[in-house]
């Protein structure tokens, strides 16, 4: 149960050069994609907030933050809200760049400041929760109105789950990644 | 760097504990005054319903007659029917505690639950914005 896993970065950056970088990114980014599609093709959860949901596409965006590097995990998130800009409208692309930003920003920190204290799953939570504050600080300031206090237990635990879940299934997939990706 | 320690329990537990106790105290700190519901059409306040008559209604707002709210005696309300695509707004259900809110977006009504019979007067100071 405690026994360190496999998960030391590739460090593909230094050793594969910009190109595979760049297309790694892509990569994710369509991953990321594919997995909001697919998250939205599931039955909407029984909460009554706006913008809470499993987050799927975190797994993406935490692959890229952990073994590629922070510029590629903030352009994917920069390029999912672009996407999502188009897809969906201004709005909502303004709730999943806040959401994104502030989620890789917190993780960012958490990972370099405590690097071996800290668990992957409890990185993994903290970009969750922080996920859904950033969108709902932007829900705040449009509906000016909604209460961060009334929601944040939803918030909160909504994200400790989805944390929980993201980290999971990064920790499944993992193996094939690295054997695709080698 | 491990995947799991057993400290991500207390953690995580400690966390959903003090979001807890705040909601808790907001609750609390809202709890005597009456609630009512104030609907905007593009930030212009169109109706405030006072949500504790104990009233049965269902209406509309003059700009946007496809949208019906209702409200029930129990003192709560929510979009029972719009014309908008995504339908966020329906299935958002019935809200009633201060600070919830409710919204549909392609049709640019709000609807939010504020508490106190003077909205100029901060009458919570732990609150962020929903005296605003």
């Amino acid at each position: 149960m405690q026994k360190k896993i496999k998960m030391q970065p590739l460090n593909i950056y230094q050793s594969k050069g910009r190109t595979h970088t760049i297309v790694l990114t892509g990569l994710l980014f369509a991953t990321s994609i594919v997995l909001s599609l697919l998250e939205g093709m599931l039955p909407p959860l029984p909460i009554a907030v706006p913008g809470v949901k499993f987050g799927l596409s975190n797994i993406a965006v935490m692959y890229a933050l952990f073994f590629i590097g922070p510029l590629p995990a903030y352009g994917i998130a920069i390029l999912k809200s672009a996407f999502v800009v188009v897809t969906r409208g201004m709005v909502a692309g303004l709730l999943s760049l806040s959401g994104g930003l502030l989620s890789i920003t917190l993780m960012l920190i958490l990972y370099f400041l405590l690097k071996s204290r800290v668990s992957y799953v409890i990185i993994s939570v903290t970009g969750a929760i922080s996920h859904n504050l950033g969108q709902f600080a932007v829900i705040a300031l449009i509906y000016v109105g909604a209460s961060v206090w009334f929601y944040l237990p939803v918030l909160i635990i909504s994200g400790v789950a989805s944390g929980i879940l993201t980290a999971v299934l990064l920790k499944a997939v993992l193996p094939a990644i690295r054997h695709w990706f080698k | 760097m491990r995947f799991f320690k057993k400290t991500d329990i207390i953690i995580i537990l400690v966390i959903i504990a003090a979001s807890l106790v705040v909601w808790g105290a907001y609750r609390h700190a809202t709890r005597k005054e009456p609630p009512r519901a104030e609907i905007y059409h593009y930030s212009q306040l169109v109706k405030i319903i006072d949500l504790d008559k104990g009233e049965d209604l269902v209406f509309s707002i003059a700009e946007e007659p496809d949208v019906v709210f209702h409200l029930y005696p129990d003192g709560s309300i929510c979009f029972e029917e719009s014309d908008c695509p995504d339908q966020i707004c329906v299935h958002t259900g019935r809200i009633s505690a201060p600070g919830q809110f409710a919204a549909c977006l392609p049709n640019g009504i709000t609807m939010k639950i504020t508490t106190g019979d003077d909205a100029d007067t901060p009458d919570l100071v732990i609150g962020g914005r929903q005296e605003d």
